[in-house]
C-alpha cells in the first residue's frame, strides 16, 4: 500500500513537472529556431541562435532596457525591504492605540485593484513631475500591504527578549532594527527580496503608463512591443523572453534556500 | 468598529475625489499655457512619435524622416514603439486623466478606432481637412477617416484583400487559375469540395475567435456591424445574412481547418496545409515566410457574395496616422505627415519596396515598384492586382462600437453554426449589442 502510494506521488510529482518545464523548454529551443520553425513547432534545437540574437540587438536598444529594469528591480526591491520591515516590526513590537484599527485599514487597500487608482496615481505622478523618471516605476508599489503584512507575521515569533537583553545593552530602537531585528531576520528579507524583485521586475501595466519615452523602457515593454508586430519574429522574441527571464530565475536559485526557510518563518 | 472604518473609508473616498477635483483645475491652466505657447514649426524641436510594430510602422516613418529631412535639415523625430493594445491603454489613461504631458505629436491609429476617438476625445485629434489632398487616395480610406466631413489624419497602410491560394493544389485538384477569378463563395466551397477530395487539403482556415472573415465578406458587400449611426446592423441586412449563411456553409462543408489563434493559422499556410489564404496584402510577408514555397503561390480576387452590390474587394485592417491638437509641435508634425505619407509618391514606391507596405495613394500605383513582379507568386504582379482591387473596395464607415458588435457576433456564433434559426439569432445578437452600448 505504502510503495503504491509512493508510485503514485512520484508518477503525479513527474507529470506536474513535466507540465510545468515544457514553457521553459520551449522557451530554450524556440531561442535557437527560427520564426518560421517555431511556427510550424519544431522541437528541437536549431543553428538560428546568434542569428536571432543579433536580429533583438538590432530591433531593440537591450541593454538600456536590461539597465532600467535592473534599476528599478534592485533600488526598488531594497527600498521596500527597508521601509516594509520596519512597518511590519512597528505593527508588531510597539502597542499604540489604534494600531489594530490602522492595520485593518492597510488590509483594506489590498483589495483595491490597481486599474482603480491607476488614473489618479498618473494625475499624481504628472503633477510631482515625475512622469517618465525611474522613481515613477519604484514609489507606488515601495510599500505594499502584502510586504508589511508578510514582515508582521514572521516578526510574531521574533523573540522578544533579544530585544530586552539590547535594551538592557543600551541599544537605541534604531540599533535594535538594525543590529538585532535585520540579522535574525535574513530568511524572512531573503523570501521577501524574491517576491519583491520579481514584482517589480514582471511588473507592466504601471511602467507601461508611467514612462514615456524609448529609452526609459523597462524589458517587458520591450517584449510585448517586439510581440506585437504584424509578423512576429518568434525567434526573436524567445531570447528576448529568456534575457527577460534570467535574472529571476538567477536570484531564485541564489536565495531558495533562504526562501524556502523564510515562508516556513525565520525563528523556529 | 466596523463603522468607524465606513466613515474613514467614505472620508479617505471623498478626500480623494476633491484632490482630483482641484488637480483638474490646475491641468487645465497648465493646458492652457501650454497651448498659448506658440507652436514652434519648422524650429528644431524633436516630434515624438507613437507606434506599434518598429519594423514595418516605426520603418515608414524613418523613410518618411529622411524624405523629410532633404528640405528640412535639423527635423527631429523620435519614434516611441509598443504594442498595439499597450499604446491604446496608454493613450486611453492619458486622455481620461486629462494630463497633457507624455503625450505624443504623431500617433498611429488603427481604422476601426478612428471614429470612437474622434467621439470620445473631441478636440484632441488635429483636422487635416485642407491639408492633404485627399482624392489622391482610395475612397474607402478616406471615408473611415472622416467623421462629421471632417478628415482627422493622414491615411496610411491598407488591407486591400486578396485570396492567396497555392496553385499546386488547385491544379492537383484539376482547376486553372482561371476557375478561380471572378468567383462567388458558392462556388469557393464546390472547389473546396474537390481540393479536399483530390489532394486531402484543408480549402481555408476557419478561427471561431476571430471576425476577420465576416468582416472581410461584410465589408466586399459595403455593409459593416453597425450602421453609420452606430445602431447594430444586424436585424434586415442581406448583407449579414448572406455573409453568416456563407460562413456556416463554408463550416458545414468540412473544407476548413479550424484553428485557434494567430500562430496556428499562419502556422496552417507555412506548412501547406491549407490551399487558400483569404487576407488583406499584408499577410504577402507572412506568406513568404515559408521560403520553400516559393512558386507555388498565386493571388486572385477575393470571392464575391450572392447579393446586389456585392463585389471581388474589400478590406482587412489599415491604420492612419494621427496628430495631436494640444502638442507643441503640432504644425511640424502635421506638415511631416502632409508632405511625406499624405502626398508623397516615393514615400509609398519606397515603403512597398522596403517594407512590402501598401499604401492608398493613388499616385504611386502607376509607379515601376507597384508593377514589379514577385518570383514567389509565379512571376504574377501583384501589387498592380491589388492597387486595382483597392480602387474597389466600396467605403463604409466603421463607427463607433464595431468592436462591441463583433463581441456580440462571436457569442452567437456557435449557435449559428449548430444550425439555430438564423433570423431568432440574428435579433438576439441585436438585442446583446444594443445591452452593450446602452
Amino acid at each position: 500500500m505504502k510503495k503504491f502510494g509512493t508510485g503514485a506521488i512520484h508518477f503525479f510529482l513527474i507529470t506536474v513537472s513535466i507540465v510545468s518545464l515544457f514553457p521553459f523548454a520551449w522557451m530554450l529551443i524556440g531561442m535557437t529556431n527560427s520564426s518560421a520553425e517555431v511556427i510550424k513547432g519544431k522541437f528541437s534545437f536549431g543553428a538560428e541562435f546568434s542569428n536571432n540574437v543579433a536580429k533583438l540587438l538590432e530591433m531593440t536598444n537591450l541593454g538600456t532596457a536590461f539597465w532600467n529594469s535592473t534599476l528599478i528591480a534592485v533600488v526598488g526591491t531594497i527600498a521596500t525591504l527597508i521601509l516594509s520591515s520596519m512597518a511590519g516590526f512597528g505593527f508588531e513590537i510597539y502597542r499604540t492605540r489604534g494600531k489594530d484599527r490602522l492595520f485593518g485599514v492597510l488590509m483594506l487597500s489590498m483589495m483595491m485593484p490597481f486599474a482603480a487608482i491607476m488614473i489618479p496615481l498618473f494625475r499624481m505622478f504628472s503633477k510631482m513631475g515625475l512622469l517618465d523618471t525611474p522613481a515613477a516605476a519604484i514609489l507606488p508599489s515601495i510599500t505594499t500591504a502584502f510586504m508589511i503584512f508578510f514582515f508582521m507575521q514572521n516578526t510574531k515569533s521574533f523573540p522578544r527578549e533579544l530585544l530586552q537583553a539590547g535594551r538592557v545593552d543600551g541599544l537605541n530602537e534604531w540599533s535594535l532594527f538594525a543590529r538585532v531585528y535585520m540579522p535574525t531576520m535574513k530568511p524572512t528579507y531573503a523570501a521577501a527580496a524574491i517576491i519583491t524583485f520579481m514584482n517589480y521586475w514582471n511588473n507592466f501595466l504601471w511602467p507601461l503608463i508611467a514612462l514615456q519615452s524609448q529609452d526609459k523602457k523597462t524589458l517587458p515593454l520591450v517584449v510585448s512591443s517586439l510581440s506585437s508586430s504584424y509578423s512576429p519574429d518568434y525567434g526573436v522574441i524567445m531570447v528576448a523572453i529568456v534575457v527577460t527571464t534570467l535574472p529571476t530565475l538567477l536570484i531564485f536559485f541564489l536565495l531558495q534556500k533562504q526562501f524556502v526557510q523564510g515562508m516556513l518563518g525565520s525563528v523556529k | 468598529m466596523k463603522k468607524r472604518v465606513s466613515l474613514l473609508l467614505l472620508g479617505t473616498v471623498t478626500a480623494s475625489l476633491l484632490a482630483a477635483c482641484g488637480s483638474s483645475e490646475t491641468t487645465n491652466t497648465s493646458g492652457g499655457t501650454s497651448n498659448t505657447t506658440e507652436p514652434v514649426g519648422e524650429a528644431k524641436q524633436k516630434v515624438v512619435a507613437w507606434a506599434w510594430d518598429r519594423a514595418f510602422n516605426g520603418g515608414a516613418l524613418d523613410i518618411a524622416k529622411e524624405l523629410y529631412a532633404k528640405d528640412h535639415p535639423g527635423f527631429e523625430l523620435e519614434i516611441v514603439d509598443m504594442a498595439k493594445v499597450d499604446l491604446e491603454q496608454k493613450l486611453n489613461t492619458n486622455l481620461a486623466s486629462g494630463v497633457k504631458g507624455g503625450l505624443p505629436d504623431i500617433l498611429l491609429v488603427n481604422d476601426p478606432n478612428i471614429q470612437k476617438y474622434v467621439a470620445s476625445y473631441p478636440g484632441t485629434f488635429a483636422e487635416f481637412t485642407n491639408k492633404v489632398d485627399f482624392s489622391k487616395f482610395s475612397p474607402f480610406k478616406v471615408d473611415a477617416l472622416t467623421v462629421d466631413n471632417k478628415v482627422y489624419g493622414v491615411p496610411f497602410d491598407i488591407g486591400v484583400t486578396g485570396m492567396f491560394y497555392r496553385s499546386d493544389y488547385i491544379e492537383q485538384a484539376g482547376f486553372k487559375a482561371a476557375d478561380l477569378e471572378n468567383i462567388t463563395w458558392d462556388r469557393f466551397i464546390e472547389i473546396g469540395k474537390v481540393v479536399k477530395e483530390k489532394t486531402g487539403k484543408y480549402m481555408i482556415t476557419m478561427n471561431p475567435n476571430d471576425e476577420s472573415l465576416t468582416s472581410i465578406l461584410l465589408q466586399s458587400a459595403g455593409s459593416w456591424y453597425i450602421t453609420p449611426d452606430n445602431k447594430g446592423n444586424f436585424v434586415d441586412n442581406p448583407a449579414m445574412t448572406e455573409t453568416l449563411r456563407v460562413y456556416k456553409a463554408i463550416a458545414d462543408a468540412g473544407i476548413a481547418k479550424p484553428v485557434t489563434g494567430w500562430s496556428e493559422y499562419v502556422g496552417s499556410f507555412n506548412s501547406g496545409d491549407v490551399a487558400t489564404v483569404v487576407s488583406g496584402v499584408w499577410q504577402v510577408t507572412g506568406i513568404m515566410e515559408a521560403k520553400d514555397q516559393s512558386g507555388k503561390w498565386k493571388v486572385a480576387p477575393i470571392p464575391k457574395l450572392n447579393i446586389d452590390g456585392a463585389v471581388n474587394a474589400s478590406n482587412e485592417g489599415g491604420s492612419s496616422w494621427f496628430v495631436l491638437e494640444g502638442s507643441a509641435n503640432k504644425e511640424a508634425a502635421m506638415d511631416f505627415l502632409a508632405t511625406t505619407i499624405g502626398g508623397s509618391s516615393e514615400f509609398y514606391e519606397r515603403f512597398l519596396k522596403e517594407k512590402g507596405g501598401v499604401g492608398s495613394y493613388i499616385p504611386a500605383f502607376s509607379s515601376e515598384a507597384y508593377s514589379q513582379t514577385s518570383d514567389f507568386f509565379g512571376g504574377q504582379a501583384i501589387y498592380t492586382d491589388f492597387t486595382k482591387w483597392s480602387k474597389e473596395v466600396p467605403g463604409i464607415s466603421l463607427g463607433m462600437y464595431t468592436q462591441e458588435a463583433k463581441d456580440s457576433l462571436k457569442n452567437e456564433l456557435p449557435n449559428i453554426l449548430n444550425g439555430a434559426d438564423l433570423a431568432k439569432s440574428l435579433a438576439n445578437i441585436q438585442k446583446l449589442f444594443e445591452q452593450q452600448v446602452q
